[in-house]
């Protein structure tokens, strides 16, 4: 149908066009000067033959720039000429006066044109190349006009007197306060300034020579991929421990090009004249629509009304440019609207056949004739997936899995893998035994006994060797990421299918992790094959044009100091290098995974310092959530290292930023905070309410939302833990240890195990707490789960000491064991802790007399108050007071003593006045 | 009840008054109505009476519709005969005829020009209507101008902003009448105001129901029943036709039955309500009623090309050939740039095997009349045929857009997506379809169908399907087979003796013969023996015995069994034995 043949060439002559050519005529006349008529320097030239480029190439809106629009750049290029060249442009206009006159102002037009043949080219003579960009631009001019009917032409004059009409009250406004504006003109500055241009220019001329044709359909296969690859990273990247985090003023520079992004799209609300730019910028202009949907897609700023509109009306202009429905699809699943995204993703699929922007796969190999419908498949599955239906989406992925093996489409086959995979690893569903067993039959003898971390593993194994295959770089890449989440997470165990061959290790390896995320990230900087026909075309021009908005005065230097300066400058260089958006996502995506797997390794300044990498670098290029996330990591690690003061006040500025976010993870931190503070402070009622807040977060559905089911219980038990109700606090961690055992949740299990030999530590059951802490450290060792381990170890060396003053010499010999661990990389709380029970280790060692080492126990004691007293952990500082005052009274020292005792007191009484405290956090 | 004779001069009078408006197709309409009235003794002619000799003749034969004897007139019947309107000016200015003599030339905006200073009620409107036909002509005309390869360029009807400003002013000064209104509500439809178009309808039919088109207008913005029921209308027997025809677009097909049987007590030989009437039946899949229906029809009105399109899909469900060429033929003679003329030719080629013809016809047909929403559906089967599923899918899906409610196109998109092996996609569409017709039992089955393939295999959500369609009356007796069979295949011995016993029961009253019947006595046999219930599982196996074949080996092998097994049990009634 209509769908699968569409071409491009769509290139209509419109008003914008004319007007283009009548500066194109000014700027190349056919006369021979070297400098011509109103020009003064060549500087003054150059600049408008930069902006001529510009405007020929830009796709920053669908509809042309009207004639004020143009005439206000105009005024901006061309300084003390712009006058002059408006009244040129205004008078040439009018001067058409019959449709004739179009006829010999287009004959005109050749004639500015050099010929081809003529070698010889004198020194100072202006020739439009008819192989430049320009020159491409008149013939195209040319051809079409000379293609269109008398009724065309009709059309076009009739169209012409609009866009006068319309931009003529503006020219008059503009002559009268031209003459206030003064000479502004900064030679220095500007030759500069061009001569940045002629490089970005050269620049562009290179990548479209080395280009040759772009490609016509590319952007859904990059929104396609973009949303695999967001899921891949929420996939990843979801487990949020603690740690804490500096503010950035990032934040706001952020905010503000999403408040440009968005006013750029009223700007083309309230326009009614229907002149389409050409069909490749408007392909150019979707495809930036969809990154910016994307990246802001889910923040208020960005609203998806004004984008819905917009696109209704683009699809009343050209009914037959199906992506508008993808990119409605796109809109609306960024704004949770199911039933609208469904609707729209179905209409696309069906007329387009799912041919249209889609390059993954040459059309040579055959099956074009039947449409590419599994790639509908793929996208519904993950829509169904996005939304929160795990099974539905299941059933579709299978069905594309089918589907794609039938056509043999093995890119397609790949993406459905990763997909697959993804959604196996997130939801934790229960019951798959069919859907592997149906489709890899050299499993299916063994399909049902496998786990669904050995489908997930088998999975993205498949995906990755046909990415490998196909070189499909960017899945590569994401699979990598994939597998590093799923070595970081999971044990690996002998696979049946596999064979004997098979490695028996039971355990992670920080080192196949670090491998994993090497080959991702190396594979995106090797993206030229697949991703240099990514770039937006046009999208540079698109940039040089809004920076003529900016004021012209300021010298280059000061760009440096301002930020909002010095972001456009990144962006100019991004489109320069022209990474797309998604390999820059991707890389960032890798670095964020390298903070979790060193978060859960232990390394706080290794986590912390990968995530401030990727605010700094990629902070402006990511989505939403990812830079969501990296703010919650570092909000976390402020809390962990810096006390809740900071937190909080961090906290403040990462809600402004993100709270308008739907599905904010930030509610979840602040909830987590919230507890944490809680807790330590003692208020044990506003603990509990905020567990169960925590709780109502997650959805109810079964096996969705793992992570935060379990975080909540295990914040439940903590909560009746300190409450001192043991035997429900048990209850609750040995069903959280069986919801974990099912759904495979092995990191976790090392906690509830270690929760479960606290709780018994605090019953007063060291013995029956020692074999929960030494499985805890085993579970540790084999994920190689460090920092945990270490407070583990710190958990069984407080058990020993349990059982008896006569363990003191073991218990401290452990901890100084776990020491290194606990001081480099645990947080304030699991430093003080360990510094209290050393203390206590010394004093009820019978062997160590304090009267004559008193500084051992001294100094441990003094540094665990500071760090509980930052941390306003009130039950313990009282401790570390009592014992300091303790120790102090032996040694006779009654002023420290004192001192000690009221330090004592103001927490106790603070642990049983929580409510003053609730009263500023909330 | 409304005499015939009231209706009769009210009729007349308003055919006058309408082509007077140049309001033409609904002065046609009425001119139809009029005719389809009994015989006017006064003044009958010879002309006049062969005509109708011709129609009473197919209502003789015609005569499986009894309600026509009886009409129960369905809504409280005190009718306000509304009093025709006098004309404002008796005889019209000399300007008034020039322009009804250009408009009749179609040259509309002249006409308009003529009549710019007039300001009678009656020069206002057909100024403003000259004008409005004038932009639509322009406008469709532009659309072809302005095509561009990514489809139209939305060419709009450009004196609609200026006739909304004339005729809402006009109307806030009362300086409109009835088919001012009529314009008016139509320009507001187009502008996309449709809760004001149809209050402006509503005003125009109560002051002036003769309108057709107006009504129909009003009918095109009744999307839904609450809508239908919350519009004021005066009681006039006009509302009858509207009522008919609005239920019918609802797919209320009996309700619309019944209004134009009433009708049809007045207009006894009316051409329109006959093929209402038979469009109803259509929809209610009653083929040889619609059929004759149909002949009696082009016997009556032979170059009559309106509907035609649904008889032909009506020849074609029937397979007649001939027949289907021969109202081709006819039709093309008449006028072959129709859009019906196209698709019944379509059809034509279609029920040939010849596809790529049929979607060329299907295609001029599109041409002439973009939202020709059946043309869309039927391109949709033929790519179907030619196993070109992506064309298919496009054309089903344009159909879909025109208009939401079409169960046939989001049928076939299931049916497409399912033959590409993508039953699972497929189903959203089934779902819709069978939203959209809740009662058929086809798309129950087709759903159900898809449920039970390989790929998919959810045989409990097939049963609810079959179970859904055995209650809106199969006909073709699938849905009672495969449930036996589904229970059969999970082992639920005592549900698939049921629905078999059904099926058997469906087949005996039919009088039906097949391996189904086989199949099902068999089962039977089998499951009464393995019961041990053999005075049942005898029954059967004698039945089967009536048969040749491998089951009557089968049934006497089982009968044998039942022997061995009752003589087993000496202590069995022998009575019982049919020796």
């Amino acid at each position: 149908m209509a769908g699968l043949t569409r071409t491009a060439g769509a290139f209509a002559v419109t008003p914008h066009k004319i007007s283009v050519c009548i500066l194109l005529q000014i700027y190349a006349p056919s006369a021979q000067m070297s400098l011509p008529f109103p020009f003064s320097s060549v500087s003054q030239h150059n600049r408008l033959g930069l902006y001529l480029l510009s405007i020929t190439k830009s796709c920053n809106d669908i509809f042309e720039p009207k004639l004020e629009e143009l005439i206000n750049q105009l005024r901006e290029v061309g300084e003390d000429m712009g006058a002059w060249l408006t009244d040129h442009l205004i008078n040439r206009f009018s001067s058409l006066a019959s449709p004739d006159d179009l006829l010999n102002f287009f004959n005109d037009m050749r004639g500015i044109l050099g010929s081809l043949d003529s070698g010889v080219v004198q020194d100072d003579q202006i020739i439009l190349d008819p192989n430049s960009n320009l020159g491409m631009f008149v013939r195209r001019c040319i051809l079409a006009f000379n293609l269109l009917s008398f009724e065309g032409v009709c059309h076009l004059f009739s169209s012409i007197e609009v866009y006068c009409k319309e931009g003529h009250s503006s020219s008059t406004q503009f002559d009268a306060s031209n003459n206030k504006l003064g000479p502004l003109t900064q030679y220095d500055q500007m030759d500069m300034e061009s001569y940045a241009m002629d490089k970005a220019t050269e620049e562009l001329e290179l990548h479209k020579n080395a280009r040759g044709s772009v490609p016509f359909h590319l952007h859904t296969a990059e929104a396609l991929f973009e949303v695999t690859e967001e899921q891949m990273q929420h996939a990843g990247l979801l487990d949020t421990r603690k740690e804490t985090s500096r503010t950035s003023k990032k934040s706001t520079e952020a905010t503000a090009v999403a408040c440009a992004s968005s006013s750029t799209l009223e700007d083309t609300l309230v326009d009614d004249s229907l002149f389409l730019r050409t069909n490749l910028q408007i392909q150019g202009f979707l495809m930036e629509q969809a990154d910016a949907i994307e990246i802001h897609g889910r923040s208020s700023s960005f609203s998806s009304s004004s984008i819905e509109s917009f696109l209704e009306q683009l699809q009343n202009l050209a009914p037959e440019l199906h992506r508008v429905h993808f990119l409605r699809y796109l809109n609306k699943l960024h704004s949770d609207d199911y039933f609208a995204a469904l609707d729209n993703l179905l209409r696309y699929f069906d007329y387009s056949a799912g041919t249209e922007g889609f390059d993954l796969v040459p059309p040579s190999t055959g099956c074009s004739m039947y449409g590419r419908y599994e790639i509908a498949l793929l996208c519904l599955g993950m829509m169904h997936f996005r939304f929160g239906h795990p099974n539905l989406a299941l059933e579709v992925l299978t069905e594309a899995v089918r589907v794609s093996q039938q056509l043999s489409n093995d890119t397609c086959l790949a993406y459905t893998l990763a997909a697959m995979s993804n959604l196996l690893s997130e939801m934790g569903i229960a019951s798959t035994g069919s859907v592997l067993g149906s489709l890899y039959s050299p499993v299916t003898s063994t399909a049902s006994s496998l786990s669904v971390q050995q489908r997930v593993y088998i999975l993205l194994k498949e995906s990755l060797r046909k990415a490998d295959s196909l070189k499909l770089r960017r899945l590569v890449a994401s699979n990598h990421l994939a597998m590093a989440k799923f070595e970081l997470m999971h044990v690996q165990r002998p696979l049946l299918s596999f064979g004997p061959k098979a490695s028996t290790r039971h355990k992670t390896c920080p080192v196949s992790v670090c491998k994993e995320i090497r080959l991702g990230a190396y594979l995106v900087s090797d993206f030229s094959s697949e991703s240099s026909t990514m770039t937006i075309d046009g999208s540079l021009s698109s940039a040089w044009l809004k920076d003529l908005q900016k004021p012209w005065g300021l010298p280059l230097i000061s760009k440096d100091s301002d930020s909002r300066k010095s972001s456009t400058f990144f962006q100019f260089y991004d489109h320069l290098v022209s990474i797309p958006g998604s390999v820059s996502q991707l890389i960032g995506a890798s670095y964020l995974l390298r903070a979790t797997s060193w978060e859960l390794y232990g390394s706080a300044p290794m986590a912390r310092i990968n995530t401030l990498v990727y605010v700094t670098l990629f902070g402006d290029s990511s989505s939403s959530s990812d830079a969501e996330l990296a703010y919650l990591k570092l909000i976390q690690h402020l809390a962990l290292y810096k006390g809740y003061k900071d937190a909080f006040a961090a906290l403040k500025i990462a809600e402004e930023k993100f709270l308008t976010v739907s599905k904010s993870k930030i509610l979840l931190l602040k909830l987590q905070l919230l507890h944490e503070r809680a807790l330590h402070c003692g208020n044990l009622k506003l603990a509990h309410r905020m567990c169960n807040e925590l709780g109502g977060l997650a959805s109810t559905a079964m096996g969705v939302d793992m992570e935060l089911k379990v975080e909540a219980s295990l914040r439940e038990a903590r909560t009746l833990l300190a409450a001192k109700q043991y035997s429900q606090a048990a209850n609750v961690a040995h069903s959280l240890f069986c919801t974990c055992h099912k759904f495979n949740l092995q990191i976790e299990k090392a906690s509830v195990l270690l929760l479960l030999a606290e709780i018994h530590k605090k019953s007063g059951n060291a013995v029956l707490g020692l074999p929960y802490a030494l499985a805890s450290i085993s579970f540790c060792q084999s994920f190689n789960l460090d920092l945990l381990k270490a407070s583990a170890t710190l958990t069984l060396a407080e058990l020993w000491l349990g059982l008896g003053s006569n363990h003191a010499k073991r218990a401290l010999d452990l901890l100084h064991g776990a020491f290194p661990m606990i001081l480099g990389h645990g947080g304030l709380e699991l430093r003080a802790r360990a510094y209290i029970f050393e203390a206590n280790c010394y004093l009820s060692d019978p062997s160590f007399s304090v009267s004559t080492d008193p500084d051992t126990v001294l100094d441990s004691l003094r540094q665990a108050s500071d760090d509980l007293q930052t941390l306003e952990y009130h039950e313990l500082a009282a401790e570390a007071s009592y014992l300091m005052a303790m120790v102090n009274d032996k040694l006779g020292r009654f002023e420290e003593r004192e001192e000690a005792a009221a330090l004592f007191k103001r927490h106790i009484i603070a642990l049983e006045n929580p409510q003053d405290v609730e009263q500023n956090m909330a | 009840m409304v005499s015939k004779e009231t209706c009769r001069n009210e009729l007349r009078v308003a055919i006058r008054q309408l082509s007077d408006r140049c309001l033409y197709s609904a002065a046609k309409w009425a001119g139809e109505q009029l005719v389809g009235i009994e015989q006017d003794p006064s003044n009958s002619t010879p002309s006049n009476t062969r005509f109708q000799r011709g129609s009473s003749s197919i209502r003789r034969r015609f005569s499986t519709n009894e309600s026509i004897s009886t009409p129960q007139p369905s809504v409280g019947f005190l009718q306000a005969a509304t009093p025709l309107p006098e004309e404002d000016e008796a005889i019209d200015g000399d300007l008034y005829l020039l322009a009804k003599a250009y408009f009749d030339n179609r040259e509309y905006r002249r006409a308009s020009h003529v009549l710019r200073d007039q300001m009678s009620k009656k020069s206002v409107f057909l100024r403003c209507y000259a004008l409005y036909l004038a932009g639509e002509k322009r406008k469709e005309e532009e659309m072809i101008e302005l095509e561009g390869p990514l489809g139209k360029s939305d060419a709009i009807n450009r004196e609609l902003v200026s006739l909304e400003r004339e005729l809402s002013a006009l109307r806030r000064t009362g300086g409109i009448d009835s088919f001012g209104l009529y314009l008016y509500g139509v320009v507001l439809k187009e502008k996309g105001n449709e809760s004001l178009a149809r209050a402006s309808l509503v005003e125009s039919v109560n002051s002036y129901p003769w309108n057709w088109s107006a009504w129909s207008e009003l009918q095109s913005l009744c999307t839904s029943i609450e809508i239908l029921n919350s519009l004021n209308l005066n009681n006039h027997w006009m509302k009858e036709f509207f009522l008919g025809y609005a239920y019918q677009e609802l797919r209320m097909h009996t309700e619309s039955l019944a209004k134009y049987s009433y009708l049809q007590g007045i207009f006894s030989f009316s051409n329109y309500i006959q093929a209402q009437t038979a469009k109803a039946q259509y929809s209610l899949r009653e083929f040889d009623q619609v059929e004759i229906m149909f002949e009696g029809l082009l016997r009556n009105d032979p170059y009559r090309v309106e509907d035609m399109d649904l008889y032909s899909n009506v020849l074609y469900a029937k397979e007649a050939c001939a027949a289907l060429s021969y109202l081709a033929h006819k039709v093309f003679l008449t006028d072959k740039y129709r859009p019906e003329s196209c698709c019944i030719i379509g059809n034509y080629y279609s029920l040939k095997g010849q596809h790529e013809k049929a979607v060329m016809y299907f295609r001029r047909a599109l041409k002439l009349n973009k939202k020709y929403l059946s043309a869309w559906t039927l391109m949709g089967h033929e790519y179907v045929e030619m196993k070109n599923t992506p064309a298919a899918i496009d054309a089903y899906r344009r159909a879909v857009d025109i208009n939401p409610c079409d169960y046939r196109a989001w049928y076939g998109l299931g049916q497409a997506y399912e033959m590409m092996g993508m039953p699972f996609y497929a189903l959203h569409y089934f779902r819709k379809s069978i939203f959209f017709l809740p009662n058929d039992s086809r798309l129950w089955i087709a759903m159900a169908k898809c449920y039970q393939t390989e790929q998919l295999y959810m045989l409990e959500e097939a049963i609810k399907c079959y179970k859904r369609a055995v209650n809106s009356t199969d006909s073709e007796g699938i849905a009672l087979n495969q449930l036996a069979k589904l229970h059969q295949k999970l082992g639920r011995n005592e549900e698939a003796a049921f629905y078999f016993e059904k099926d058997l029961g469906r087949m005996d009253a039919e009088g039906l013969e097949g391996p189904n019947m086989f199949e099902a006595l068999v089962f039977l046999a089998t499951h009464f023996k393995t019961h041990k219930k053999f005075e049942e599982a005898e029954v059967y196996c004698t039945r089967l015995l009536d048969y040749s074949g491998p089951e009557k080996e089968k049934a006497k092998s089982l009968l044998r069994g039942i022997r061995m097994a009752q003589t087993g049990f000496p202590t069995m009634d022998l009575e019982h034995f049919p020796i």
